[in-house]
């Protein structure tokens, strides 16, 4: 696919959200296609879970701020979980190596730098309230070398049963040390039900996050 | 009049079959907070050729499976089919759908 074509797909589906809230490994044999979009980037994802505690795929995402688009192989892995009787929580590592490609010139002059990427999540819900912190931390040659973290907090106005539709109201906190607005903050709203969830939001720089997913 | 009585027996009858003649397994797990998890041990357990139906409760964190005639699953299997999910088992109960009787 085309550096520009991804680009274009991806700000089309519109999403953001490189954890992707942990949704990243599912059930053994179980697939999971993302499509992100915040203010900084747009990304489309695909990973397949082996087992439960891992997953490994495809990430594909642009930067807006550098005006570059990070092809890789990411590899999702579920450390640690607590399952308890009313509540859940987990850690997590992500990985992911691959190639960074500048957008602006013709195909034939664009820059070119390979790139890598390491961060970890950690997050615990139960039926009703919901917290989690993720980080990453980025190379990309001359496009990037950045820190970034962000956190959330959550609560469901109803609890719903399985199979039901689902709805979470959320509160997202990003931080990035050197970005122009270091800390954005976005409200949103998550739905889900059977294997498709969404999210959206807008942030307080006016910046729409998008995310949907869906399972196989 | 016979006629009718054998046509109405007989329906009833019909009605009367369990809707699958195999034991029942209720599950009791820790962990299962989310219909994602939900789906997780559905397709898990829906995988296995012994399983006639499933269904996940959140509220009571329970799994009903209703086994095909003449198969089962064996305890080991039910606890690593759970572990495989990415929850814990916290106990398993039998109850045979024909003579209701618990184990």
């Amino acid at each position: 696919m085309r550096i520009s074509s991804l680009s274009f797909l991806c700000a089309a589906f519109g999403l953001y959200a490189w954890a992707a809230e942990a949704r990243d490994i599912t059930y053994p044999g179980g697939i999971s296609v993302m499509t992100m979009n915040t203010g900084d980037m747009n990304g489309l994802y695909g990973f397949y879970s082996p087992t439960a505690r891992y997953s490994l795929g495809y990430a594909g995402e642009y930067w807006r701020d550098g005006d570059y688009t990070i092809h890789s192989v990411r590899l999702n892995y579920l450390a640690k979980r607590w399952n308890n009787p009313d509540s859940q929580a987990n850690f997590y590592l992500r990985s992911g190596v691959g190639m960074a490609y500048g957008e602006e010139g013709e195909d034939s002059d664009r820059e070119i730098s390979p790139a890598a990427y390491i961060g970890g999540s950690i997050d615990w819900e139960d039926r009703r309230f919901y917290v989690s912190y993720e980080n990453r931390y980025t190379y990309a040659g001359d496009f990037d070398d950045s820190f970034k973290q962000s956190a959330r907090v959550g609560v469901a106005p109803y609890v719903g049963e399985f199979g039901d539709l689902h709805t979470w109201l959320m509160l997202q906190a990003d931080h990035e040390p050197e970005a122009e607005h270091p800390v954005t903050v976005t409200p949103l709203v998550r739905m889900f039900k059977g294997a498709h969830l969404v999210e959206a939001g807008v942030s307080n720089q006016g910046d729409v996050l998008f995310h949907w997913m869906v399972q196989f | 009049m016979k006629r009718l009585f054998i046509v109405l027996a007989s329906v009833t009858l019909l009605f009367a079959q369990p809707a699958f003649a195999g034991e029942t397994v209720r599950v009791n797990v820790n962990g299962l907070v989310c219909d994602f998890c939900a789906r997780a041990v559905e397709k898990v357990f829906g995988g296995q050729a012994a399983v006639e139906t499933i269904a996940v409760d959140l509220s009571a964190k329970l799994i009903t499976i209703g086994m095909k005639d003449g198969q089962t699953l064996d305890d080991g299997t039910i606890t690593k089919l759970v572990n495989d999910s990415g929850y814990a088992l916290v106990s398993i109960e039998r109850v045979e759908a024909a003579g209701g009787q618990d184990q």
